[in-house]
C-alpha cells in the first residue's frame, strides 16, 4: 500500500466524490435509457459505488505492485494518467460502449428513442396517477399511445431495441469478465438440473402437442401449414396425394416445411392475420421466460395432485409455462392479452396458493413477474383475425401500400430481414379503420396504428371480446399493479443484497452452456466420480485446439487487443452458447515443455528424438544378481524335493490301501518360476516409470518369491496382500529416511553416500551383519541344506521302492537308488507282459509321476503284497500263533457236515451262484464285496470330542488355493495401464493351483 | 518369615549368580529383584505361548510355541535342543535300563555330560537313541513327506552351537582353574541349581501356571522353562555386573579426583578384599538395558508418531 506513489492516494481519495457523481449519472442513465423497471431498481447504493470505483483502481494497480517476470505478463510503467482515463471509461462509458456497439445497425430508432422518451415524461406529466419509480416501464409507451397512436409501434419497436440492446450489453459485460472474474462452478450442477427440467418440460409440450394432432389426422393441406401453403401449394397436393406413403408424422412434415421455406416462421398461416408475429414474439417470450430457470423451474409444469393436494380447490383455473406452450403450438392464442393473461395467472396462481409470505416459490413469482413485465412489450399487439373477415372488410376499401417504412422491424426476430409477416398482416390489417377512428393520418402510421389501438385506452378489460387490442398494460388484472409493486420491493430486498448484478447476468448468460458442460461431465463421470468406459472418448476439437492457440498468443502479445480475445466456437455460438475458456480443459493446461511437436503438415514431419520412445525392457524384473540367482536355485531344488516327496507319499499310500486308482493321486508337476517382463510401452520422458499398479504386482510377485523361498508351498492371497502392503510401507519408510539424510542441512554436515546408507539401514532395524547374516544362513547355508536333503529324499525313495523290486527280479542290483530302471520299462519285461503300450500312453521319459500312474496297479499290488506278509509275519512272530487256515470254500458236500439248520440257507445260497462253490466275503475281490451292513445306533449320546478352535486350525493347515481368477484379473488391470504382465503371476503365486 | 515366603528361591538364584560370575553374596534384595523379574519372564513367556497356541488352533502349548518365543538366539535354541535330546535319551535309557542310569546324572548335570560326551564313552547307545527335535521352521519341515535321520548327520547348526557352549565352557573352564577341590564341589553343586527341578510344583505355584494359562502345561514345558529361567538370571548377572564395573570405574574415577591431594596408599588385595556383591539398582540397571526396544522393533514405526507401546520383552 503505502508503495504507492501519493498521486494514487489523491486519485482514491477523489474517486470516492467521483463515485458519487457517477453513480448519479449512472442513475440518470438507466433510468432514461431503459426504462425497464428492472434496470431502474438496481440503482447502486452510492457506497457501493464507491468501493467498485476503489476495486476498479486497485485492480488497475496490481500489475505495477506485483511484477510478473513473465515477459508478457509485465505490465509497463504504470500511467496513472492514463488509468484515470482508463477508469472513466470503465467506469461511466461502459454503457455509450455497448450502445455504440450495438446500436449503429439501426441510427434511425436511436434517435427515435430519444424523441420518444422526452415524449414519454412529457405524456406522463399529464397523466392523474403519479406513477411510481417502480412502474413497469411499458406503461409510459402505453399510455403514451392513447395520445398519440401513431407512435405506438414505433415505441414497441424501441422498446424491443433497448431490451435487446441491454441483452447484448449484458452479454457483453459477461464475456468482458470472462477474462477478470473467475467464477466458481458450484452453480453448475444446479444449473444443469434446472436446463434438465426445462427439457424435459420441452419435450413433454411437444409430446401432448403431437397427440394433440395426430388425434385428428387430415391432409397436410388441411393441416394448418401456415404461409407456406400458398408458395407450396403444388408440393403440398403432391405429397397429400402419395402422403401414406410417406412415414413421418404430420408435425415432422411441418417441421420439414418451415426448413424448406426457410424466411418463414412456423407460425405464419395464410388464414390467420397477424398470427405469425404475435406467436413469433409471444413464443421467444415464454422461451426466455423458461430459460430463466433459476426462478422458472417450479412453473414449468403443472402442479402435481400428489404435491399438493388442496391446490385444485384452491386455484381454479391452473396455469403453467408447459400449458401457455402448449396452447401457442394449438394457436389457442387470439390475442396478446389472452397470452398474458395467461402468463400472469400463473404467478397470480402461485402467490394465491402459496400465501404464506416467506414461502420460497413466492420469491420466484414476484422474479418471475418482473421478468414477464419486462418482456411483455415486446409482444405486438395484435387481434388475430380470419382471413376471410379481412379479405370481407377489405372490400371496398382501397389498398394502401404499405412499403417503404421499415423502422418497426421487430428486433426479436432473428433474422436480419423483414419480417415478412408484419407487412402482410399491415397488408391484412391495412382496410380496417373501423369504428370511426379518425382516419387522417398517413396511411401506414394509420394501418399500424388501427390495428393495434383500441378506440379507448382505458376500457382494456372489456375490449379483449370485440377484437379490440389491448394496450399492453403491465399487468392485467385489477390489482395487479399494486401487487407487482409491492412484490418488487419485497423481491428486491432479498434479491439484490446477496447478489452481485455482474454475477448474476454471468450467470445467466452462461447457464446454457455451464448446463452442458456439467451435464458432460455428468456422463462421463457419472455418480462414481470414476470415468465411464463406455463413453466416447475426449477428443480434441479443431475450434478447441485453436482456441488454445489463440489464447496462448494472445497471452503473449498482450491483453490490449480485446477484439480476438473471445473466440467462439461458431456451433456454440449458434447454439447461443457462451462459456469462458476455462470451461474447456485444453484452455487450462499450463505450461509444459511439451514432448511432442504440434507440427503443422508440411512435406514430411520430422520426429526428434526426445518425443516419445519404446521405454527399455526389465524395468519390472529382478534385475539379475547373485542373490536372486541363488534364490531362483534354492526354490528350484524346493521343486525338485516336493517331486521326490509326492512320490514317497504314492508309493506308501500303497503300502498301507488294497486298491488304488490313478486318479487318486494328483500329479505334481511344478513349473518353473519365469519371471515376465511387461509387453512394449511407450514413454515420453526419463525419469522412473509410475505405475503402481504394475510395481505393486512386480513386488507381489517378488514377495511370493521369498514366500516361497521360506517353505510356503501354498498361501492365501490376503496372506501375500498384507504382506506386500507391510513390506511397500517398509519401503516408503526406508525411502523417506534416505531422503531426510540426503537433504539434511548442508552447512553443518554433509553426509557420505555410505554414511546415508548405513544411517538409515540402522533406523530401519537392519544392520550389515544382520544382512550377512540373512545372506549366508537363509540363502547360502539353506541351499546346501537343501541339496543334502534332496539326496536323502531319493534314496528314502530308493528305499521304499526296493522290496517290491526285489520281490520281482530276486535280486536288489539291478535297482539300485533306483527306480529309474523300473519305471523306465524294464519292470514290465520283468512281469512278462508287454507293457510298451504304456509307454506311449503316458509313460515319460522324464521319471515322474506320470510314468508311475500307468502301471499303478501293477506296481501297487506288488508294493502292498511286499509290505503287507512282512508286516503281518512279524505279527505273527510276535505272537507266536500261526494264522488258522483259510476257510474253504462252501460246496455241495460242505453243506452236508454242516449243522442241520444252516444247510437250507447255505443250500439257497448255492442255488443263487448256480452251485458255485461260495467264497467267503473275504476272499472276495475287493469289488465284488458287499457292502459292510450298518449298524443301528447304539442308543448311546456320544459326546463329541471337544476341539476348541479346530476350524481355526484346520483353515489354516487347508490352505486355500490362491483362485486362479485373482492373476486374470491382475493381467487385466495392468492391460489397461498399458503394460501387461504374463499370467505367471498366477504361477508365481501357487504352481500347484496350476497343476490341478 | 514374610520375606521368606515372598521368595521362594533365593538359594538358587544365589547359586546360579555364582555360576554366572558373582563371587560375593548378594543381599535378600537383590536375589528378590532377580526373582520378580524372571517370573515376569516366566509369565510372559507363558501369555505369548499361549497366544501362539490359540493361533494355531489348540489350546495346549507345545514346546515348539516355546522355542518359537527364543527363535532368534540361535546359540539358545541349540542349547535347548540339545538339552531335549538328552532328555529324551536318559528317558529311553531309563525305561530300558531301570536299574541304570538312575542318580548319577542329574538333568543339571546334562549340560556338561552332552559337551562331553560327544564322540566319546558309551556313546555308541546314545547315539543310536539320540533323536533330534525337529522344529516346524526348519527345512526338513518344509516338505510333506519327513526323511529318516541318518546317523552321519552332523549339523552345521549343532557344530556352532556346539562351538557356543564350548564357549562357555572354556569360561567355566577358566573361572574353576584356580579352584580348590571343596570349591570346585560347591561350584558343580551350585551349577545344578534349577527353579524346577524337583520342585516342579512349586515353580508351577510360583509362576501362576493356573491363572496364565488354561491347559496344564506337561513337564517338557516345565523342564524347558527351568532351563531358560536359569538363562535369564545368568544373563541378568552378567549385565548387572557390567553395570558395576561401569559404576565402580566411574566412582573410582571419581575419588581420584577428589583425594587427589592425601593420597592413599593403595594396599596390594585391596580391590579383591573390597569387592562388593551386586546390588538391586545394578540388577534394575541391567534389566532396563535389556528392555530397551530394539531398532528393529521400532522400525515400523518410524514416521508414524504417537506413543509406542512395547510389551516385554524376553530376556
Amino acid at each position: 500500500m503505502s508503495s504507492l506513489p501519493p498521486s494514487t492516494w489523491q486519485r482514491l481519495q477523489s474517486s470516492r466524490e467521483d463515485a458519487q457523481n457517477r453513480a448519479d449519472r449512472t442513475r440518470t442513465m438507466s433510468a432514461d435509457e431503459n426504462g425497464d423497471a428492472a434496470d431502474k431498481e438496481e440503482q447502486p447504493d452510492p457506497i457501493v459505488t464507491a468501493f467498485h470505483e476503489r476495486f476498479q483502481l486497485f485492480e488497475k494497480a496490481i500489475p505495477v505492485l506485483f511484477r510478473s517476470d513473465h515477459p508478457c505478463c509485465a505490465a509497463p510503467e504504470l500511467d496513472f494518467a492514463s488509468l484515470d482515463l482508463d477508469d472513466e471509461e470503465d467506469g461511466t462509458n461502459n454503457h455509450h460502449h455497448r450502445h455504440d456497439e450495438t446500436t449503429p445497425k439501426q441510427p434511425t430508432t436511436a434517435t427515435v428513442r430519444v424523441e420518444d422518451d422526452d415524449y414519454d415524461f412529457d405524456e406522463e406529466e399529464d397523466e392523474p396517477p403519479p406513477r411510481k419509480p417502480a412502474t413497469p416501464p411499458l406503461e409510459p409507451s402505453a399510455t403514451q399511445s392513447s395520445g398519440s397512436p401513431a407512435k405506438e409501434t414505433k415505441v414497441i419497436a424501441v422498446t424491443r431495441a433497448k431490451l435487446e440492446a441491454d441483452r447484448k450489453a449484458a452479454e457483453e459485460a459477461a464475456k468482458r469478465a470472462f477474462h477478470t472474474t473467475f467464477f466458481t462452478l458450484e452453480t453448475d450442477r444446479d444449473a444443469m438440473l434446472e436446463q434438465q427440467k426445462l427439457d424435459e418440460s420441452d419435450r413433454q409440450v411437444n409430446a401432448e402437442a403431437n397427440a394433440a394432432q395426430e388425434a385428428q389426422p387430415g391432409k397436410l393441406a388441411n393441416a394448418n401449414l401456415g404461409a407456406s401453403s400458398l408458395t407450396l401449394k403444388h408440393l403440398i397436393a403432391r405429397i397429400d396425394a402419395t402422403r401414406e406413403r410417406v412415414k413421418i408424422s404430420d408435425t415432422e412434415l411441418r417441421n420439414l416445411m418451415a426448413e424448406v421455406r426457410k424466411n418463414r416462421s412456423k407460425w405464419a398461416s395464410e388464414d390467420k392475420i397477424g398470427q405469425e408475429e404475435l406467436y413469433e414474439a409471444a413464443e421467444k417470450v415464454v422461451l426466455e421466460l423458461r430459460a430463466n430457470t433459476e426462478h422458472s423451474t417450479a412453473f414449468l409444469n403443472r402442479v402435481n395432485k400428489r404435491e399438493a393436494p388442496d391446490y385444485y380447490q384452491i386455484i381454479k383455473q391452473p396455469m403453467d409455462l408447459g400449458t401457455v406452450m402448449k396452447k401457442l403450438k394449438q394457436h389457442q392464442y387470439k390475442s396478446k392479452k389472452e397470452f398474458v393473461d395467461d402468463l400472469n395467472l400463473i404467478w397470480a396462481n402461485c402467490l394465491k396458493y402459496n400465501a404464506d409470505p416467506s414461502h420460497f416459490l413466492r420469491k420466484h413469482a414476484k422474479a418471475m413477474q418482473k421478468i414477464t413485465a419486462g418482456l411483455e412489450p415486446l409482444i405486438p399487439d395484435i387481434v388475430i383475425r380470419d382471413r376471410a373477415d379481412v379479405e370481407a372488410e377489405e372490400a371496398g376499401i382501397v389498398d394502401a401500400d404499405a412499403e417503404g417504412e421499415s423502422d418497426d422491424e421487430p428486433l426479436m426476430s432473428s433474422r436480419g430481414r423483414k419480417a415478412p409477416g408484419t407487412k402482410k398482416s399491415r397488408k391484412g390489417a391495412a382496410p380496417q379503420p373501423r369504428e370511426g377512428t379518425p382516419d387522417a393520418k398517413p396511411p401506414v402510421v394509420n394501418l399500424i396504428r388501427a390495428e393495434s389501438n383500441p378506440p379507448g385506452y382505458h376500457n382494456d378489460s372489456q375490449t379483449t371480446n370485440n377484437g379490440f387490442l389491448t394496450p399492453t398494460g403491465g399487468t392485467p388484472l385489477p390489482n395487479g399493479i399494486a401487487n407487482s409493486i409491492q412484490l418488487d420491493m419485497e423481491h428486491d430486498k432479498i434479491d439484490d443484497d446477496d447478489k452481485d448484478p455482474e454475477y448474476q447476468a454471468w450467470k445467466k448468460i452462461t447457464k446454457k452452456g455451464r448446463a452442458k458442460v456439467a451435464s458432460e461431465r455428468h456422463r462421463l463421470f457419472g455418480r462414481t466420480n470414476k470415468l465411464n468406459p463406455d463413453e466416447p472418448a475426449l477428443i480434441r476439437s479443431r475450434t478447441g485446439m485453436a482456441r488454445q492457440i489463440k489464447t496462448l498468443t494472445k497471452h503473449v502479445r498482450g491483453i490490449e487487443d480485446e477484439e480476438d480475445a473471445l473466440i467462439i466456437n461458431e456451433e456454440e455460438e449458434a447454439e447461443g452458447i457462451l462459456l469462458p475458456d476455462y470451461y474447456h480443459p485444453e484452455a487450462l493446461v499450463p505450461e509444459i515443455p511439451w514432448r511432442t511437436i504440434w507440427a503443422n503438415d508440411e512435406g514430411e514431419v520430422e520426429m526428434p528424438d526426445e518425443t516419445l520412445r519404446l521405454a527399455p525392457r526389465g524395468m519390472f524384473v529382478q534385475p539379475p544378481s547373485e542373490l536372486s540367482k541363488r534364490i531362483d536355485a534354492n526354490i528350484k531344488q524346493m521343486q525338485e524335493t516336493r517331486k521326490v516327496c509326492s512320490k514317497i507319499t504314492v508309493i506308501k499310500q500303497m503300502q498301507v490301501q488294497t486298491q488304488m486308482y490313478a486318479n487318486q493321486f494328483t500329479k505334481y508337476d511344478p513349473k518353473e518360476f519365469v519371471e515376465k517382463d511387461v509387453d512394449d510401452f511407450v514413454i515420453s520422458d526419463n525419469g522412473p516409470v509410475m505405475c503402481p499398479d504394475v510395481a505393486r504386482a512386480a513386488f507381489q510377485r517378488s514377495i511370493g518369491k521369498i514366500f516361497y523361498h521360506a517353505g510356503f508351498e501354498e498361501f492365501q492371497p490376503t496372506a501375500i496382500d498384507a504382506a506386500t502392503d507391510i513390506a511397500i510401507d517398509y519401503f516408503h519408510k526406508i525411502g523417506k529416511t534416505l531422503m531426510t539424510y540426503h537433504e539434511a542441512p548442508q552447512h553443518e554436515r554433509k553426509f557420505e553416500p555410505e554414511e546415508i546408507l548405513l544411517h538409515t539401514l540402522t533406523e530401519s532395524g537392519v544392520d550389515l551383519d544382520s544382512l550377512d547374516f540373512y545372506l549366508r544362513d537363509d540363502v547360502e547355508r539353506l541351499g546346501t541344506k537343501l541339496n543334502s536333503l534332496h539326496d536323502r529324499m531319493k534314496s528314502h525313495l530308493a528305499d521304499l521302492l526296493r522290496p517290491a523290486l526285489a520281490d520281482t527280479t530276486g535280486d536288489d542290483t539291478n535297482f539300485h537308488d533306483g527306480s529309474e530302471q523300473f519305471v523306465g520299462g524294464d519292470f514290465a519285461e520283468d512281469i512278462g507282459d508287454d507293457f510298451f503300450g504304456f509307454k506311449e500312453l503316458g509313460l515319460d521319459k522324464e521319471y515322474g509321476l506320470a510314468s508311475l500312474s500307468v502301471p499303478l496297479h501293477l506296481l501297487q499290488s506288488r508294493m502292498h503284497n511286499a509290505y503287507q506278509p512282512a508286516s503281518s509275519s512279524n505279527a505273527t512272530a510276535a505272537d507266536g500263533h500261526k494264522p488258522p487256515p483259510p476257510f474253504e470254500p462252501v460246496t455241495g458236500e460242505l453243506i452236508k457236515q454242516q449243522v442241520g439248520i444252516v444247510q437250507n440257507f447255505f443250500l439257497a445260497k448255492l442255488h443263487a451262484n448256480a452251485d458255485l462253490p461260495l467264497v467267503e466275503d473275504e476272499d472276495l475281490p475287493v469289488k465284488q464285496r458287499p457292502p459292510k451292513p450298518r449298524l443301528p445306533p447304539t442308543g448311546k449320546i456320544t459326546v463329541p470330542r471337544k476341539r476348541p478352535l479346530s476350524g481355526q486350525g484346520q483353515g489354516s493347515k487347508k490352505k486355500k488355493k490362491p483362485e486362479p481368477a485373482a492373476p486374470h484379473k491382475k493381467a487385466e488391470k495392468m492391460e489397461r495401464t498399458q503394460s501387461k504382465q504374463s499370467d505367471d503371476g498366477g504361477g508365481m503365486m501357487s504352481p500347484e493351483s496350476l497343476v490341478a | 518369615m514374610a520375606e521368606k515366603d515372598k521368595f521362594k528361591y533365593r538359594v538358587e538364584i544365589q547359586q546360579m549368580m555364582f555360576v554366572s560370575g558373582e563371587t560375593g553374596e548378594p543381599s535378600p534384595e537383590t536375589t528378590g529383584i532377580i526373582e520378580e523379574m524372571v517370573r515376569g519372564q516366566v509369565i510372559e513367556m507363558l501369555l505369548q505361548c499361549t497366544q501362539l497356541a490359540a493361533r494355531r488352533g489348540s489350546r495346549s502349548i507345545s514346546t515348539d510355541d516355546l522355542i518359537f518365543l527364543i527363535r532368534h538366539d540361535k546359540a539358545k535354541v541349540s542349547r535347548l535342543r540339545t538339552y531335549l535330546s538328552w532328555k529324551d535319551v536318559r528317558k529311553t535309557a531309563k525305561d530300558q535300563d531301570p536299574a541304570g542310569g538312575g542318580g548319577a546324572a542329574e538333568p543339571g548335570d546334562l549340560m556338561e555330560e552332552a559337551a562331553a560326551n560327544i564322540g566319546s564313552g558309551p556313546a555308541q547307545m546314545i547315539k543310536q537313541k539320540k533323536t533330534k527335535v525337529g522344529l516346524p521352521w526348519e527345512v526338513s519341515s518344509f516338505f510333506a513327506e519327513t526323511v529318516p535321520e541318518r546317523e552321519d548327520d552332523e549339523d552345521e547348526d549343532e557344530l556352532e552351537a556346539n562351538q557356543a557352549t564350548l564357549q562357555r565352557l572354556k569360561n567355566a573352564d577358566e573361572r574353576t582353574r584356580g579352584m580348590t577341590k571343596d570349591e570346585y564341589v560347591h561350584w558343580s553343586e551350585c551349577r545344578q541349581a534349577s527353579f524346577t527341578f524337583r520342585k516342579g510344583k512349586r515353580f508351577k505355584e510360583w509362576a501362576g501356571f493356573g491363572n496364565v494359562t488354561e491347559a496344564k502345561p506337561n513337564d517338557d514345558i516345565v523342564d524347558i522353562l527351568g532351563f531358560l529361567t536359569f538363562e535369564i538370571v545368568q544373563t541378568l548377572t552378567e549385565e548387572a555386573l557390567k553395570v558395576k564395573e561401569q559404576e565402580d570405574a566411574v566412582q573410582k574415577e571419581q575419588s581420584m579426583r577428589n583425594s587427589k591431594k592425601r593420597k592413599r596408599e593403595e594396599f596390594l588385595f585391596h580391590a579383591q578384599e573390597g569387592r562388593t556383591p551386586i546390588e538391586a539398582r545394578h540388577v534394575v540397571e541391567a534389566f532396563r538395558r535389556l528392555q530397551t526396544p530394539k531398532p528393529k522393533s521400532r522400525a515400523m514405526r518410524n514416521y508414524s508418531g504417537g506413543v509406542m507401546k512395547t510389551r516385554l520383552s524376553l530376556v
